[in-house]
């Protein structure tokens, strides 16, 4: 298995050359993750979200730029990527059980029957019924099945909790973890609910208007930046600041700090939710990528 | 079967959170020397958190000496905490007291607050006394379910 | 978990996969297939005896009043009809199927992205979509060619009104140009279904594509092989020669045609001035005789198919450019 299981150098993606209002959906994105990781993939609707998965899975090339899945272009890893998009396409007309062992067909040798039948019983699904007479949640639970089944190394899901109600929620993800947990599987998720995400993930890629905003391990990203109160005009200038906010004689900040802060300031941790927003509203606020990345290449 | 719940609002680290409750466990007794920790693999399957989390809160735990890994085995527990198991007379005496405050009018914060200040005036600084040597576990088996 | 990259789904699982998933339009297709050559049979034998005998009636009647069989030649006529136009709209038929359902709605669905997500290569996935498809229908329509130039044939000589050979349906249903058109619409088809990534849209597509593209079949088939020429003179009434006419007109005394400059009869006054103005000496005429039919046909399917060819390869590549997959890697 190779060390990284994606990497992107000023990856973009632009559609539609031929109508006018074409537009780059991913533009000038640069960004490690490195392997047996469960990343966020957070922004807003319309960021680039899909688009960045799409890449990875082989389902589009790039405009411009580089992206490697597992150590290679993201065609040659196709075998060993598994994914799943945010309409769960299914053949409508085929039973549950021929989905699955078209799976198998399309899968040889790399099949793995029994946990993608473990997923699907899981949900009572009749192996008899026809995909069209499902619901959205068991529509998901078998398109996870498919994408489990082939046993992949990385794992690609968009936005795969949207039609789950909170048990289906909190038990597929409890298998997606246990998968994570046994082999090892690198697992990017995308949504734009931060809070549902908190507690698995252990890695964040932020992307806000078609660019990374952020990224890197979570762990790493609420170390690095504080929250801070003190009264206004206060000179906030040898630290970075994400976003700061005046209201009446209170400053509030969340900073990156390069130095001990002074002891009448009030700081605290910020929460995810908090740290996203943050970058999400100040576009121009330098990322801390290459500064996360060359720390985690010290470390290792 | 040792059950973890994580809560999420507490504020508390979720890997400090398993930490706190193995070693509940080993003090209640619910954990023995010798007796295997839920698998990474199974804790994350029941609460859906990272598996990471689950090794960092095991090699906290191996670091404080109180369990060890083998490899392709699983973790287990080295040595016990217990000092004072489920029906041990200091928990009895616990309780009588405690009715007793009840019963002369102190509400629960009360009883707290007085409860810690007599633990900061015996344990200074927060400092961990559970490296005693030579402990035993209590002899006596306990009814309070089979740890597996 | 193997470490070596696995051998991707073979072909055989692709065509069974492809199979089940399409086995309502396969039926339906050998249904009309085994219909329409079940008609084909039963006007080469039947229907052609009975109108053939109705005709030896109505020839020996000429002299007396007599009876013969009019509505057994009618019958005839009218299935020989049909069934022609039943194999003329085969191209159509698999065009529409390709850009509806072969690939316009997996584009649409997203459950092509699913195929391509479970280790099978968009290219891959194309060739799959392509090739038993590309099978099927060359048996079905050749086979309906064949039964119909059989049916035909068995009419010759015996059948009065039987379409001559260069009438154009009956031209094209008797040939293998039709079944290369059929193979042209698979593929126009499912490229439309790629291009416009939406069943109906494809489907329209698709149609739009054949129909274009019989057109331009029909335009270009007669110039395809040197033409024969009759030249008579004046005398005659009109330009001669049976075959498929590509061009007539008079030729003057410098002995240079000059084409639809006809006026009809010569015997008429006023045409006899008109041609005398244009200095007319006799009628040309450009003409394929019988013995072109095959040459023509060949011709014609040669072209058709290397357009399939063509269009094939534009598919692949539009592909390798949208998706970046290459054919042997995964």
């Amino acid at each position: 298995m190779t060390d990284t299981a994606l990497e992107a150098a000023a990856l973009g993606k632009r559609f539609g050359r031929l109508r006018r209002s074409a537009g780059w959906a991913l533009r000038d994105c640069s960004f490690t993750l490195p392997a047996g990781r469960v990343c966020a993939v957070v922004g807003p609707n319309g960021a680039g979200k899909s688009t960045l998965l799409a890449l990875a899975a082989g389902l589009m090339a790039p405009t411009e730029g580089v992206l490697a899945v597992l150590g290679g272009p993201a065609g040659e890893a196709r075998a060993r990527v598994g994914f799943v998009a945010q309409d769960k396409p299914l053949y409508p007309q085929l039973t549950v059980a021929e989905t699955l062992r078209m799976g198998g067909d399309l899968n040889p040798g790399r099949w793995d029957a029994r946990a993608a039948e473990a997923i699907v019983a899981g949900g009572d699904l009749d192996p008899k019924a026809r995909i069209r007479s499902l619901s959205g949640g068991q529509r998901t639970r078998v398109a996870l099945a498919l994408a489990l089944g082939k046993r992949p190394e990385l794992l690609l899901l968009d936005e795969p909790m949207a039609d789950l109600d909170p048990l289906a929620r909190h038990e597929l993800m409890g298998v997606l973890m246990s998968q994570a947990a046994q082999h090892g599987t690198t697992i990017v998720m995308s949504s734009h609910v931060v809070a549902e995400l908190e507690d698995s993930c252990d890695h964040l890629l932020l992307i806000g208007g078609g660019r990374v905003r952020l990224a890197g391990e979570i762990d790493e990203l609420l170390e690095t930046h504080t929250r801070v109160s003190t009264t206004a005009d206060t000179d906030l200038t040898p630290h970075t600041v994400v976003e700061s906010r005046t209201t009446g004689r209170q400053l509030t900040a969340l900073i990156r700090p390069a130095a001990p802060l002074p002891a009448d300031w009030r700081t605290g941790t910020p929460t995810l939710e908090e740290l996203v927003l943050s970058y999400l509203r100040n576009p121009g606020a330098t990322t801390p990528a290459t500064a996360v990345k060359s720390r985690q290449e010290s470390v290792a | 079967m040792l059950e973890y719940r994580i809560d999420r609002h507490s504020g508390v680290a979720t890997y400090v959170q398993i930490v706190q409750q193995t070693k509940q466990a080993l003090r209640l007794g619910l954990l023995e020397p010798g007796d295997k920790l839920p698998t990474a693999r199974e804790v994350v399957e029941a609460t859906a958190i990272n598996p990471n989390t689950v090794l960092k809160a095991y090699r906290e735990l191996e670091r404080e000496g109180l369990v060890e890994a083998r490899r392709g085995l699983g973790t287990f527990v080295r040595r016990g905490l217990g000092a004072a198991p489920a029906d041990s007379p200091l928990h009895t005496e616990l309780e009588d007291w405690t009715a007793k405050a009840l019963e002369s009018g102190l509400d629960r914060d009360d009883v707290a607050a007085l409860f810690t200040a007599v633990l900061d005036k015996h344990f200074s600084a927060r400092q961990p006394t559970e490296q005693r040597p030579s402990e035993q576990p209590a002899p006596t088996k306990h009814s309070q379910g089979e740890p597996s | 978990m193997t470490a070596l990259t696995p051998p991707a789904a073979g072909p055989a699982h692709l065509t069974r996969w492809l199979i089940r998933l399409h086995r309502p339009a396969l039926l339906l297709w050998t249904a009309v297939v085994v219909a329409v050559s079940g008609v084909l049979l039963w006007l080469r034998g039947p229907l052609a005896d009975a109108s053939a005998a109705a005709w030896k009636a109505y020839d020996a009647c000429r002299t007396a009043t007599c009876g013969y069989d009019q509505a057994a030649i009618i019958h005839y006529k009218d299935v020989y009809a049909y069934t022609t136009y039943a194999v003329l709209a085969a191209p159509f038929l698999v065009a529409a199927w390709a850009g509806a359902a072969l690939t316009g709605r997996e584009m649409e669905t997203g459950t092509a992205r699913l195929a391509w997500t479970q280790s099978t290569s968009p290219l891959r996935w194309f060739a799959s979509r392509l090739a038993l498809p590309a099978a099927v229908v060359t048996a079905g329509t050749g086979l309906l060619v064949l039964l119909h130039h059989l049916a035909w044939s068995a009419g010759k000589g015996r059948i009065g009104t039987l379409k001559s050979w260069y009438d154009l349906p009956t031209f094209y249903a008797n040939g293998p140009v039709v079944v290369a058109l059929a193979l042209a619409g698979l593929v126009g088809g499912a490229l439309a279904g790629l291009l416009r990534r939406g069943s109906l849209p494809a489907l329209v597509a698709g149609l739009g594509f054949t129909g274009l593209l019989w057109y331009a079949v029909q335009l270009v088939m007669p110039h395809l092989w040197t033409t024969s020429t009759s030249v008579v003179a004046l005398k005659r009434f009109a330009p001669t020669g049976g075959g498929l006419g590509v061009d007539e007109g008079i030729v003057t005394a410098t002995g240079a045609h000059v084409s639809n400059l006809t006026c009809g009869n010569s015997e008429n006054d006023e045409c006899l001035a008109f041609y005398d103005r244009f200095d007319a000496v006799g009628w040309y005429r450009d003409y394929h005789p019988a013995s072109h039919y095959w040459p023509l046909q060949l011709i014609a399917t040669g072209l058709v198919l290397a357009l399939t060819a063509l269009l094939t390869l534009l598919a692949f590549r539009l592909l390798h450019r949208e998706t970046g997959a290459r054919r042997r890697s995964s």
